[in-house]
């Protein structure tokens, strides 16, 4: 009889240090996605500041009035397709959760590449040379936009796949520990700076 | 800013923090940089140093390194005093004091990856270790396309490419030295790099030099950079003997005005190379490049429009291209004027621009999300996992 109790209370010991690390595991990877997903937002919220700033700087040089109206139009007609576009927040309580790129990426990349035929080497010389500073500044606000576009879009895309490698695992998938979160995506379209502005 | 290597041992890594680190400072920017140096080693008044390096062997290598529990601490003081905005750590996966300030470290996190020669079995092999911390990564930078490759190899995912920068107005203004000024009976070629290292390609340009010098009999080459070229000089033969001038180390003064004086500067590695800064400072001071066609090279050198390739360790390559440098006047001319034009990419000024957006980028990531405290006890435990935030 003692023999049978001491056997039970040493199996009980056990299952009971299993469950507590077992639970201490899934708390830490939950915590650990936790952190990657939150990660993740704040890189797409870094883009997006970036995809505003340049659209704005875009606009702001197209109606300059330094550029000739066909050029003018071209880049208003990109930039304000850009501006109104924005990430979507299907949570009104938390702008950042669940936010996702809501498939901007064909306007985004047709403002880069408008960008990149009208702002060639000679416009630029030409636009630099006039000395006006409301044209000078928004080709530095578009060019410094533009660069961190790139960067942090790669960036985002980085920490997508971290995400995306961790949700992969059985556990996870198994105890659903990114709950409600959505499968985050990368983002992809071109970024690449017109040259003249690169320097 | 992080550097693993001891600050007081000349490097590629420890050139490149130094530069960083001077040219933010010189911006108005507040820096400091924790590396390993010598107790009673002169150090810059913004480093702070992390304990002394020890020489570890790693990976094939003696590398200097710290690590243990005091250098932890002094790591957790530095981060803790410091109140950075951004910490920027290069080589993270060097186990040194840049891995084990990823590990503590709460602020947003930028990393720099230099190498391009396979460090794979350590990385594989501590992947496990690593993971965790490498995720608290917010930026990835690498020097150089083979350098991405790394590590996309190695630990997956994409990198932000920022070339090595080069004070390029130093080299375009430092003055010429008439010694080693070449003239038309006598030019001269510039070899640069450590002598007895066989990567650096010292021994492919002794074999080259033969047929350079029968058609050009007065064609001097001088050595700078340390090591013993003693043994490489007795098996060249004697008229080859004759036209080396072996400088030994030299002082960056030294070095700026030998690129700026000479015809040519030869570039004959064999491999190993990620990036290829010494081509960028030959650019820089207006002397015409002949490199092997190593893919860093090529990529310098705007795909060979700035400078002439010839075929890894080929002699015969090498000579030709030499010779064909050495005939045309007007070639070594506009390669020199490509070449200053090309070096600009590479500035400090343009790449510390870069650099400073990288930091804004992490930053603006790291303001947009949600402060949340840990929720109690268990919250705590959770967190203060290796590679978890610290409570």
């Amino acid at each position: 009889m003692s023999s049978l109790n001491v056997d039970i209370l040493q199996v009980t010991t056990f299952v009971v240090i299993v469950l507590i690390a077992a639970a201490w595991y899934l708390s830490y990877a939950a915590a650990r996605l936790d952190r990657l997903h939150a990660k993740v937002e704040g890189a797409m919220s870094a883009l997006d500041a970036q995809l505003v700033r340049r659209a704005e700087a875009t606009l702001e040089l197209a109606n300059s009035g330094a550029l000739d109206p066909a050029t003018a139009l071209l880049l208003a007609d990109a930039a304000t397709e850009s501006v109104e576009r924005t990430t979507e927040h299907p949570l009104a309580e938390d702008l950042l959760d669940g936010q996702h790129f809501g498939g901007r990426e064909e306007v985004e990349a047709s403002l880069s590449e408008i960008l990149a035929v009208t702002l060639t080497d000679e416009v630029v010389a030409d636009l630099r040379s006039r000395g006006d500073e409301l044209v000078d500044d928004s080709l530095d606000r578009i060019a410094a936009s533009a660069l961190r576009v790139r960067m942090a879009r790669r960036f985002h895309n980085d920490a997508v796949r971290e995400v995306r490698r961790v949700r992969e695992k059985w556990v996870v998938r198994a105890f659903r520990l990114s709950g409600h979160a959505a499968l985050p995506e990368r983002v992809e379209f071109t970024d690449e700076l017109p040259a003249a502005l690169a320097r | 800013m992080v550097c693993p290597y001891s600050f007081d041992v000349p490097g590629g890594v420890q050139f490149h923090v130094r530069d960083l680190a001077e040219v933010f400072l010189a911006q108005g920017h507040d820096v400091s940089v924790l590396a390993p140096a010598d107790d009673g080693a002169t150090v810059p008044p913004y480093l702070v140093s992390c304990g002394r390096a020890v020489p570890v062997r790693y990976n094939g290598s003696v590398a200097r390194l710290t690590f243990g529990p005091v250098t932890s601490a002094r790591v957790t003081r530095w981060l803790e005093s410091g109140r950075f905005d951004v910490v920027h750590l290069h080589e993270p996966v060097t186990p040194s004091v840049s891995l084990m300030t990823l590990w503590a470290a709460e602020e947003p996190v930028v990393a720099t990856f230099h190498t391009a020669t396979s460090r794979s079995r350590a990385m594989h092999a501590a992947n496990p270790v690593l993971r965790g911390s490498l995720e608290k990564i917010r930026a990835r930078i690498a020097v150089s396309e083979d350098a991405a490759a790394t590590v996309r190899r190695h630990l997956g995912g994409e990198t932000y490419i920022i070339p090595n920068g080069v004070h390029v107005d130093r080299f375009a203004r430092a003055p010429r030295r008439e010694a080693w000024t070449g003239t038309d009976d006598r030019p001269t070629l510039a070899f640069l790099g450590r002598v007895d290292e066989p990567r650096k390609g010292l021994e492919v340009l002794l074999r080259a030099l033969p047929t350079v010098l029968e058609a050009r009999p007065g064609t001097r080459l001088l050595v700078a950079g340390p090591g013993d070229a003693g043994d490489l000089l007795r098996k060249a033969a004697p008229p080859v003997r004759a036209a080396v001038e072996v400088l030994g180390a030299v002082s960056d003064a030294d070095k700026e005005s030998l690129l700026r004086s000479v015809d040519a500067y030869v570039a004959p590695h064999l491999g190993g190379e990620s990036f290829g800064i010494v081509l960028v400072e030959a650019m820089a001071a207006g002397a015409p490049v002949v490199a092997s066609d190593l893919p860093a090279f090529v990529r310098v050198l705007d795909d060979g429009r700035t400078g002439v390739l010839h075929e890894v360790g080929s002699a015969p390559a090498l000579a030709a291209a030499v010779l064909g440098l050495l005939g045309d006047p007007a070639r070594r001319a506009s390669l020199s004027a490509a070449g200053r034009e090309r070096a600009r990419v590479f500035d400090w000024e343009p790449v510390s621009r870069q650099v400073m957006a990288v930091y804004e980028t992490a930053l603006a990531g790291a303001h947009a999300e949600l402060v949340e405290g840990p929720r109690g006890l268990w919250g705590r435990l959770v967190r203060s996992v290796p590679g978890g935030d610290r409570p």
